[in-house]
């Protein structure tokens, strides 16, 4: 009963993972990290005074190779590492009825402190420390060099659509039509980016994204999607706007990230990988089992009872 | 009101009273309850079983159940989160468990307190004739009065049927004799008729004059429903008239054959003798439960590590961020509004602050380590285990229509580990249903049963119970000619006619010339004795408080009964003096052969005493009971003598019992031995097949008797107890010296056979014999106690005895005390109330003694045989499948446990929970709970024929082979296994993903409840359609509530359900997560049960292949045969 169990999931999980390897290989990643490289030399030694300092222009222009051809839609990711959204000071530090209800505006939950109210008195909205972090790099992209090719009639423009990057759910039910941005970061230490106060928070999905919390302290999250195919070998030029403070905290590492979609998600070969060593060991085990029973065959004496 | 008529006239009187009662006594006027009551000091009629009112019941309720330990830890957890600093969940999820679990049970406890006080309304209500004066007319009538208004002093009139509303002494009844006859069925199970009288002077004078004018002193309420001191004071006669339990009817008896009784209220309400005795059994506790709370402490000991292992690493996180958290934007540690004040931080209070409160936090997030709700499955799962062992037609006995009783639902898996079983013989063992067999009467043997017929012929009156006779001694008695022989014979048979407390019922048979007796009495040895002297022509045909109707051959002759010395234990025999139709006053003693020997003048007759105690030897040794019966004429002055002493003593309140005793033994000497008889009493049905099949489960069975080492041994091989390949150890001794050199002869003895045959095959099977004497001087001291607790364990077999009550509870304790066994204790009657009570598991038979063995036992039924179904069958199953449920609620919670704790570790230690709080409350509530409650209620490792076809497979719970430190080990090991699994394999697939904590949360949720529910479903063995739907309903419910969560848009994760399901990748690792988590547990399962399996796995692996055969080859023998 239990070999042929063992080999049945054997069975199962080497193709499964097999599979998985497939789809994750098809998926082309490009991951750029620019923490360091978008920071000018002479400031290495002290980043977060470069990033305070607001009078220096921080937009830094960087050329990535394609390594192969990239089918639409491609998604833009940031990734930031060691950064606690899970921290649980920070996790709770929100109101989600004040999202939701331009009447709850001054339902500043209690973990919402210290970013609860203005220097003013007021209170913020969206208040808490979620909000209050909201990440502000800004990337675009352009090509390079265009590999000509026939019939071709000039190369779509690298445009990155932002629409649509939060979940619907989001959009419908969690950020109010009708609630605007008021007083938000207005305090002496700035998190974060700044919202449109004309724009209400229904329509701000950057915020939504950074909002739905990451599981991991390494993670990554939704910027745009882009509507077009790169080829092999393509060169792009990012242009980052380097102005979020992630060298406050330790690591402080921070990527953009060009990615394709397989049926798994992103670029992901644990998973396959884990399939075949899994189905492996079960034929494994189940080989083992079989030798051992033929070897210490069920005796007579075995089924006596004592 | 009425009875204020008499209270001047009364005060005189009572003034005098005072002084000569006792400040024991309580006094009822009779007649006058106002004048009673004046005092206040008796309880009223009401009785109040209920134990809450609707003001009492919230804090009382809640009080008594937070004296479980557990519940006073969740609550302090729950108060914790209540701090700000602490508040983990929200206020409504960090109570919910608790609120739960509590409410469940308040619930359970109302409801039961509501059909209490419904029950008690009913009874308050009910009404009866209480015996109120007419004012002004001076007469008195019966005006009908509910239950609860009714007060001492009152009178009361009974008619038949009915129930007295309170204790009541009679005063006088529809019979002129005064007696009543009263049925006690629901106070003490026995439904023969007891006489009850009232006294002969109360009796003559008319109710409505006694009001007023007597007074009764009576002892203060106890809880004893068979003694009652009293006497009564009547204002015209100066002595005082002493009044005992026969003329005393108490509430909750049945009045019968009686068409109505007076009598006065002495004890009301809850002073009452059935209210007092309502009180329950001492709770016991099971071993299993014991052990649990060993592993529960280990489980603390994890817990704490955990959480001082977060704490310390937070100190640590803290320390070496110390100087990112100004200006990293998760952690904001400054309150810039408060700028103004230096270092003014928010929610930071110094490293070793938050070390202290990362800690409690901790305690908050991983307390369902310490499982709350299986307290509470426990008991459901008890009660469901209680509902099938009751139902099981196997444990019920047709013959007197009783089922298996669970009196004690907290000992159910006991059952399952019993090493030891203390049995009593009569009633037990054997029927009690005394048969008279033959008699040595004046040293002639009538004992060889060829010669014996029913009886035939012209008789008027027939007994109920067929007895077979013996020719020549019916010629003998009635041959008139006055040989010496015939007119002993006579007498042996008026003895027995007269020496007893037998109530004569006469009935209706269907000849009409001939009536049928019932004899009713308490003893059924007695029953026997009187429907033996009936069929030989001696019929006691009417009993009345003062005499007895004797229908002697044929002639009605009445006996005057001047005194009766009741049977106690202590002196082991009775007698009465009766005043014969020809003017003599006799006394007649019967008991115990030991007892009598004593008193009995061996210079009257040599030869017969000689030749009786040979017939007696020879009885006892085919296993008959024995009674010797004596005589002696009364001489005028020693009558006068006795009959002052016995009204002293008879009036007397306080020592009544030891005075009556001395009476009796100044008179009860000088006897003239008359006979002896025989009486068998029959093994009950199955009995010696059950010992055997005990036997063979390694259950050692003791028997303890009051019966003599004859009977005894030969009852004991009649049942298979002993058998003759045995070697008995006697120990006989009458002095301290000799018991010590038996039982030092003894254990040399156990050392030299022991060291002889070593292999267990030649074993000798060793049996010890012990008499109560040598008991009384063993447990007088302790070094001799140790030698025979040596001796006794060597034996296969013990056999007690002649022994008292109290010492079949220091036998018990003596094998409880010495060792972890656990011992179960079985018998019928008052006498095996101690060892029962003193037995890890008493057990009482529902038989002919009454029920007090019943009312003190954890569990009761109708035969000793099925004692083997019990455990072999119901006590191995539960004991499995809770032993089961105890580990694998512990394994269920530590496995989500460590899966909130490996997700701790990279939250920079603070306790964030990727899983929702509602599915943290809710999972060891619903997600998990509802599938090891039905299969520890359900599930069945082996079938019931297995298990009784190979009794040997008991031995798993003496071995404790289902739950021990082992087990727990494997299954902890097993848990961390599998929560690296959940955890881990979600954590490298999403490492550098766009994954929100919500969506990842919900596939940690679902893969630890799929996981331990296929789990839980690999080791079920016996699947029925509960089960299948508790366990996939389970997961399915789990995941509707997650996704009922997860559409809340107040909860955080709003929709990540609906998200996170519609990528491959969440069911690609669920699936991964499964068959990872589960592989170790199933492969190790498959290797244990192919290469070492235990008994059960290998009976199991017979079962199944039996089946198999039957179903392809019936006929063919099993054989050789491979394994998957």
């Amino acid at each position: 009963m239990v070999i042929p169990v063992l080999a049945f999931v054997g069975l199962i999980f080497i193709p499964i993972g097999l599979a998985c390897i497939v789809s994750s290989n098809k998926v082309v990643e490009v991951v750029y990290r620019y923490d360091t490289k978008c920071v000018p030399g002479n400031m290495l030694h002290n980043k977060v005074a470069y990033i305070q300092n607001a009078s220096i222009d921080k937009t830094c222009t960087r050329t990535l190779k394609i390594p192969r051809d990239m089918k639409r839609p491609i998604y833009i990711y940031y990734q930031l590492d060691k950064f606690y959204q899970n921290h649980r000071r920070y996790s709770t530090s929100r109101s989600d009825a004040q999202l939701r209800e331009p009447k709850a505006a001054g339902d500043v939950a209690e973990f919402c402190k210290p970013e609860a109210f203005a220097a003013n008195g007021r209170p913020i909205v969206p208040c808490g420390l979620i909000a209050w972090s909201l990440f502000n790099d800004t990337y675009s992209f352009a090509r390079r060099n265009r590999l000509p090719r026939d019939g071709d009639h000039g190369p779509p423009p690298l445009t990155v659509s932002k629409r649509g990057i939060s979940w619907p759910s989001e959009r419908g039910h969690l950020f109010g039509k009708n609630v605007f941005p008021r007083n938000f970061q207005n305090g002496s230490l700035v998190g974060g980016g700044q919202l449109d106060p004309r724009k209400p928070l229904s329509e701000q999905e950057d915020l939504m994204v950074w909002m739905r919390t990451a599981a991991l302290p390494r993670f990554r999250k939704l910027y745009g999607r882009m509507e077009a195919d790169l080829v092999a070998g393509e060169l792009i030029t990012v242009t980052v706007r380097n102005s979020y403070n992630s060298y406050s905290y330790a690591g402080g590492e921070k990527a953009v990230v060009l990615s394709t979609a397989g049926w798994l998600g992103g670029r992901n070969g644990f998973l396959g990988r884990a399939y075949v060593v899994v189905g492996m060991a079960c034929f494994l085990l189940a080989l083992l089992l079989t030798l051992l029973c033929l070897v210490f065959p069920m005796k007579e004496e075995h089924l006596l009872l004592r | 009101m009425a009875e204020d008529h008499g209270s001047s006239r009364n005060m005189s009187m009572s003034m005098s009273q005072k002084e000569l009662g006792d400040e024991d006594a309580r006094a009822v006027r009779v007649g006058d309850a106002a004048r009673t009551n004046e005092r206040l000091e008796f309880a009223g009629n009401a009785v109040r079983t209920a134990k809450y009112s609707p003001f009492t019941f919230l804090p009382r309720n809640l009080f008594e159940q937070f004296h479980r330990l557990a519940y006073v830890y969740f609550l302090a957890i729950a108060v914790l989160n209540q701090l700000p600093q602490l508040a983990v969940f929200g206020r409504g999820a960090s109570v919910m468990p608790l609120a739960f679990v509590l409410t469940v049970t308040a619930v359970k406890d109302a409801y039961e307190d509501w059909r209490r006080h419904r029950a008690d309304r009913a009874e308050n209500n009910r009404l009866a004739a209480v015996l109120s004066t007419v004012p002004g007319a001076g007469a008195a009538e019966y005006v009908p009065t509910k239950w609860k208004d009714v007060r001492v002093g009152d009178i009361v009139r009974v008619a038949a049927n009915e129930s007295p509303p309170a204790d009541m002494v009679l005063l006088a009844t529809s019979d002129t004799t005064g007696v009543a006859y009263v049925q006690t069925l629901n106070l003490d199970g026995e439904s023969n008729l007891k006489t009850r009288y009232a006294k002969q002077e109360t009796l003559t004078t008319r109710v409505e004059h006694l009001a007023g004018a007597a007074v009764i002193r009576c002892e203060r309420p106890n809880r004893n429903i068979y003694g009652f001191q009293a006497n009564l004071e009547l204002q015209e006669e100066s002595r005082r008239i002493p009044l005992g339990p026969s003329n005393i009817v108490l509430r909750g008896c049945d009045l019968k054959n009686t068409a109505w009784a007076v009598g006065v209220v002495v004890y009301a309400g809850r002073e009452t003798k059935a209210m007092l005795n309502n009180a329950g059994t001492p709770t016991k506790r099971s071993r299993l439960e014991t052990h649990m709370n060993r592993e529960t402490l280990f489980l603390s000991g994890i817990l704490i590590v955990l959480c001082s292992l977060v704490a310390a690493l937070s100190g640590v996180w803290l320390r070496t961020h110390a100087t990112q958290l100004e200006l990293a934007q998760f952690f904001h540690k400054k309150d810039y509004l408060n700028s103004d004040k230096e270092n003014s931080n928010y929610n930071y209070y110094g490293i070793a602050a938050q070390i202290v409160f990362n800690f409690l936090m901790a305690v908050i997030v991983f307390q369902i380590m310490i499982p709350i709700s299986l307290y509470i499955s426990m008991e459901l799962v008890r009660l469901g285990q209680a509902y099938f062992m009751i139902r099981d037609a196997r444990l019920y006995d047709a013959s007197s229509d009783s089922r298996f009783q669970c009196r004690a639902l907290n000992i159910n898996e006991d059952l399952g580990q019993v090493k030891c079983i203390f049995s009593d013989k009569t009633g037990t063992l054997t029927q009690n249903k005394m048969e008279f067999r033959c008699a040595s009467i004046d040293g002639v043997d009538y004992s060889d049963i060829t010669r014996q017929r029913p009886v035939e012929g012209d008789l008027a009156w027939v007994p109920k119970v067929p007895v077979n006779v013996d020719r020549e001694v019916m010629a003998l008695v009635r041959n008139v000619g006055a040989t010496e022989q015939g007119r002993y014979t006579r007498e042996f048979f008026i003895a027995l006619a007269t020496c007893n407390t037998i109530v004569p019922l006469i009935l209706d048979g269907p000849d009409p010339k001939k009536k049928v007796i019932d004899y009713q009495g308490e003893s059924p040895d007695e029953q026997a004795l009187v429907s033996a002297a009936a069929a030989y022509g001696f019929v006691l045909v009417e009993r009345t408080s003062g005499h007895i109707v004797i229908d002697v051959l044929g002639e009605k002759q009445r006996f005057d009964v001047l005194g009766l010395h009741e049977f106690d234990s202590d002196r082991k025999r009775m007698s009465v003096i009766i005043g014969c139709p020809d003017k003599t006053v006799k006394l007649f003693v019967k008991g115990a052969d030991s007892s009598m020997f004593g008193i009995i003048d061996k210079t009257l007759n040599p030869d017969v005493v000689q030749a009786t105690e040979k017939h007696l030897h020879s009885y006892s040794s085919v296993g008959l009971r024995t009674l010797v019966i004596g005589v002696r004429e009364l001489t005028q002055t020693e009558f006068l003598e006795w009959q002052m002493a016995y009204e002293r003593a008879s009036t007397a309140l306080l020592g009544r019992g030891n005075l009556l005793r001395s009476v009796a033994a100044n008179i009860e000497r000088n006897m003239r031995l008359l006979g002896a008889s025989g009486i068998e009493d029959k093994l009950q049905d199955g009995v010696p097949e059950a010992i055997e099949k005990l036997r063979q489960a390694e259950i050692k069975v003791w028997v303890l008797t009051g019966d003599k080492q004859e009977t005894a041994i030969s009852i004991g091989y009649s049942c298979k107890l002993l058998t003759q390949d045995m070697t008995q150890i006697v120990i006989n001794s009458n002095s301290r010296e000799s018991c010590r050199r038996s039982l030092d002869d003894a254990i040399s003895m156990v050392h030299k056979l022991r060291s002889l045959s070593t292999d267990s095959q030649s074993r000798v099977p060793l049996a010890l014999i012990i008499d109560g004497n040598s008991l009384v001087y063993i447990f007088d001291d302790t070094e001799r106690e140790e030698k025979l607790f040596e001796v006794a364990i060597a034996c296969d077999v013990v056999l007690c005895c002649r022994v008292a009550p109290l010492q079949k509870a220091g036998i018990v304790d003596l094998i409880k005390k010495r060792t972890s066994d656990m011992t179960l204790a079985i018998g019928d009657g008052a006498n095996d109330v101690s060892m029962i009570q003193m037995a890890d598991v008493g057990i009482g038979i529902s038989g002919q003694e009454g029920r007090q063995a019943v009312m003190a036992s954890d569990f009761a039924m109708g035969q000793f045989r099925f004692l083997v179904p019990l455990l072999l069958v119901h006590g191995h199953w539960n004991y499995q499948r809770m032993g089961y449920m105890i580990l694998y609620n512990f394994y269920r919670n530590a496995t989500f446990v460590f899966v909130l704790f490996w997700y701790v570790l990279y939250t920079g230690f603070t306790l964030t929970t990727a899983i929702t709080e509602w599915s943290s409350v809710l999972y060891s509530v619903i997600y998990t709970a509802v599938p090891t409650i039905v299969v520890a209620i359900l599930d069945k490792d082996l079938s019931r024929r297995t298990l009784l076809k190979y009794p040997q497979l008991y031995g798993a719970g003496q071995r404790e082979e289902n739950y021990n430190l082992r087990l727990f080990i494997y299954i902890m090991m097993d848990s961390v296994w599998q929560s690296l699994a959940v955890f881990f394999i979600p954590y490298l697939a999403y490492r550098k993903s766009a994954i929100d904590s919500a969506s990842l949360g919900d596939l940690w949720t679902l893969s630890v409840v799929i996981l331990v529910n296929i789990h839980l479903a690999m080791d079920v063995i016996r699947w029925t359609w509960i089960t299948h739907a508790a366990i996939w309903g389970s997961i399915v419910a789990t995941w509707i509530c997650v996704i009922v969560i997860d559409s809340i848009p107040i909860l955080p994760g709003f929709w990540a359900i609906y998200k996170v399901m519609g990528t491959g990748l969440f069911w690609a690792l669920l699936l991964a997560v499964i068959v990872v988590g589960m592989i170790p547990h199933f492969a190790a399962k498959a290797i244990r049960e192919h290469f070492i399996p235990n008994d059960i796995q290998i009976a199991r692996e017979m079962e199944k292949l039996k089946h198999s055969h039957e179903l392809t080859h019936p006929e063919v023998q099993m054989s050789t045969f491979a394994q998957s």
